[in-house]
């Protein structure tokens, strides 16, 4: 059950510390002083804030561990506590409600300590005539430690407790607090202050694109704004992906190379041709040199499904297939890692923003596009994309090879990001549910080219399998899954059709033309 | 789930209302979810918790269900102990009570929707043996019996254990123990000592006649608050973990020495 604690924090203002805080209560209200207890706090969440997300705070304590509101810290669940591990697994949590609860939420994504915080606590409480605590307060004095040697001090806070059967009391004081004592509404806990005074984000980094532009913006301003976001999410994500934290920082780092390639491609003439020339190249290798290991990463995280695809007492055959990809997965990070690490990649994302940053007040003799509006830029490259997707899967029939899907696909993932990249300057009401019915063909012809890949991947693995201990039994099992991947490929080409026309109706042809001209 | 334990005896000034508060402040500093329901139209157990006896619409609405029991409960001094205050009202319970449908069900059913929020309710019945009993009968998992050492009241036990047996369908367990006793007295040793071995439903904790217990209404909260490791204070303690114990044998660890109820 999650408690409910009416409650709130306010901020003392500068100068008050706990104990001026507490005279100036007394002078003004019976209250009674209890002894201060001090607390070390160790606050965790993923890169991308999802404990932060749910409203809630994960809290390494010397009490253990706990997952508590955000805000007022009502626990909801309890595990031990984590110790002396900088990065933590879901998996890696012994069983139990704490791990249930974060389960859902943090998925694949590691926890990492965010701030290290200790608080002198004053709990103070509130009288009535009886002599009974109507209100509790603590005054926090608080401090974050920013390295092993330097800490700096947060802004002391009181944290208001209501009691039950006393909401009036609360709402009262709240008010001689605000209104006489100077104290104004904290907008955030303690945990996300502690962030912020490391330089940090409170609520973590998001890899969602998040630009809005204006129709009328000249075409290369637009495409560095989008560009510059992309550059952030990259350079973000790099360090966690050097370090292997988890599998999402090489992933939304790649997802940007791509959609930074797709717009090079798209708004080709916004650019001069000859830089644009060689970025394209260099952002192809670093699309190539992280490749192999996101695909194993892929590999790994399906792993559990492609089990379960198998009959309960074939399931534990393929154990040796596991073992031989997170092998290969850690040869090919190490590879990737040191192409990473290399003067080259550190030059080209250097050389990209120094090109971003000029590009605008470059000369536009070669390039065309560069001065007309974004609206019209875009508006002409969605239509067009749309229109060659329409073309492509009208000529696809039964006989038709699978390259002919797959060839598709690559053309829907440039309309996906044409469409996230420009959605600001399109209504809503038509970009959703083309996105919506374009999603749903991507996942149809997604799951068409990742059976195949997948299915070739384990056929190319057979002879390592076969080599190993148990490989007979495992090499068996790989044959049951290339076969049930096989049907799943057949079924995705079967809702083909059924997915195209609702992505291609006429009705959808006409909203195109009529908005992206 | 919730248990409720009943402190109840026909006969007053026996402890119940001390056994209440202090076993429920126990039940709160270990950790569980408490709510003190004060039956008592004097109101003991709310003056003890600074609470003002009295409760919005009266016990007439909260009984025949007009009022929910939610609104109407206060928080204590003791974190995760709550109380749902006694109201003068209270003399009236059994008028109340038969004005309803099914009069023995009701204050559990002013109990049902609290069921979620609360690991232990505890009751402070008042004396008698009423309509108001029985519905306490059909709310109460535990009746918790005080039991003054005396064969007369042994006696009352007798035929209290008797009428649940007979009167009451799926009546609750009944535990006692022994309340206000003197070491000193042959008769009391006697009496606890047979009775603890031969009765199960006996507890083998008695709690004290000690200065300690009256000083709680000067004090105004439990023996853990003021006087924790006091004879009565450490008696209530050992009386809690061999009640929980008893209600609960897997889970019912003893609580920590030294673990109390701190005003918060």
């Amino acid at each position: 059950m999650r408690v409910i604690v009416r409650g709130t924090q306010l901020l003392l203002p500068d100068g008050l510390s706990a104990s001026g805080a507490a005279d100036a209560l007394a002078s003004e209200i019976p209250i009674v002083t209890q002894r201060a207890h001090v607390l070390e706090r160790t606050f965790w969440d993923s890169f991308d804030g999802r404990v932060h997300a749910a409203g809630l705070a994960l809290i390494d304590s010397a009490g253990g561990l706990s997952l508590a509101d955000a805000t007022t810290y009502a626990e909801v669940a309890r595990g031990a506590k984590l110790g002396r591990a900088q990065r933590v697994l879901v998996d890696d949590l012994p069983p139990g409600d704490l791990r249930a609860q974060l389960e859902p939420l943090l998925e694949m994504r590691a926890l990492t300590p965010i701030a290290r915080v200790r608080s002198r606590m004053l709990p103070i409480g509130v009288l009535d005539d009886e002599g009974k605590t109507v209100v509790r307060l603590r005054v926090e004095e608080a401090s974050t430690r920013l390295d092993s040697e330097t800490s700096t001090a947060l802004r002391p806070r009181l944290h208001l407790t209501g009691v039950r059967g006393y909401d009036d009391e609360l709402e009262r004081l709240r008010a001689l607090l605000v209104g006489s004592l100077g104290l104004t509404e904290a907008v955030r806990p303690v945990q996300d202050d502690a962030v912020a005074a490391a330089g940090g984000t409170p609520g973590g980094i998001s890899s969602k694109l998040r630009v809005k532009l204006r129709a009328e913006q000249r075409a290369d301003g637009a495409a560095v704004v989008v560009l510059r976001d992309l550059l952030t999410t990259i350079e973000v994500n790099l360090p966690g992906t050097l370090a292997d934290v988890d599998s999402e920082f090489l992933h939304d780092l790649r997802v940007s190379v791509r959609r930074t390639r797709a717009l090079q491609r798209e708004l080709s003439k916004v650019f001069p041709p000859e830089p644009l020339r060689c970025f394209r190249d260099d952002f192809k290798e670093l699309q190539q040199v992280t490749g192999p290991t996101r695909d194993l990463d892929v590999q790994l995280l399906e792993f559990g499904e492609l089990e379960r695809d198998l009959p309960a007492t074939s399931a534990p055959d393929v154990a040796p297939l596991r073992t031989l990809l997170a092998d290969h997965r850690s040869a090919e990070q190490r590879k990737m890692v040191r192409a990473l690490r290399s003067e080259p990649v550190r030059v080209v994302l250097r050389d990209w923003s120094a090109f971003l940053e000029d590009l605008t007040d470059a000369p536009t003799t070669d390039r065309p596009d560069a001065a007309r509006p974004i609206g019209d830029v875009a508006g002409h490259r969605i239509a067009k994309v749309y229109k060659r997707m329409v073309k492509m899967g009208r000529a696809i029939d039964d006989a038709s090879p699978h390259e002919a899907l797959h060839d598709l696909r690559k053309q829907g993932k440039e309309l996906r990001y044409l469409l996230e990249f420009f959605s600001s300057l399109y209504p809503a009401d038509v970009v959703k549910p083309m996105v919506g019915s374009l999603k749903s063909l991507q996942d149809v012809l997604g799951r068409f080219q990742d059976c195949e890949v997948q299915a070739d991947q384990l056929r190319s693995l057979g002879d390592e399998v076969a080599a190993l201990d148990g490989g007979a039994a495992a090499l068996m099992a790989m044959g049951v899954l290339v076969e049930r991947l096989r049907d799943d490929q057949h079924t995705a080409r079967d809702q083909f059709a059924e997915r195209f026309a609702r992505f291609a109706t006429a009705e959808q042809r006409e909203i195109v033309k009529r908005t992206f001209t | 789930m919730t248990t409720v334990i009943a402190s109840y005896n026909i006969k007053g000034g026996v402890g119940k209302t001390s056994a209440a508060i202090n076993l429920a402040a126990l039940a709160a500093a270990s950790g569980e979810r408490v709510l003190l329901w004060d039956l008592d139209p004097q109101g003991a157990a709310t003056f003890m918790l600074r609470v003002k006896p009295k409760i919005k619409g009266g016990g007439r609405k909260l009984v025949n269900g007009k009022n929910d029991a939610a609104p109407l409960i206060k928080g204590s001094d003791y974190e995760r102990l709550d109380l749902l205050p006694a109201d003068f009202s209270y003399r009236n319970m059994d008028l109340a009570l038969d004005a309803t449908k099914r009069p023995t069900r009701r204050l559990a059913a002013v109990l049902a929707p609290l069921a979620s929020d609360y690991d232990y309710v505890f009751l402070d019945c008042p004396p008698a043996i009423s309509l108001a009993s029985e519905s306490i009968f059909g709310a109460a998992d535990v009746l918790l019996v005080p039991l003054i050492a005396s064969p007369l009241s042994l006696r009352t036990f007798a035929q209290l254990q008797r009428f649940i047996a007979e009167e009451v369908r799926d009546g609750p367990r009944i535990l006692a123990f022994f309340s206000m006793t003197d070491g000193r007295k042959r008769l009391h040793r006697e009496l606890i000592a047979e009775l603890s071995a031969t009765h199960e439903e006996v507890l083998r904790t008695a709690i004290p006649a000690a200065s300690d217990v009256e000083q709680m209404a000067v004090h105004r909260g439990p023996v853990s608050d003021f006087a924790a490791h006091g004879r009565a204070g450490r008696a209530y303690a050992a009386l809690w973990a061999e009640l929980r114990a008893r209600i609960d044998p897997a889970g019912g660890a003893a609580i920590p020495r030294g673990e109390t109820a701190t005003r918060a």
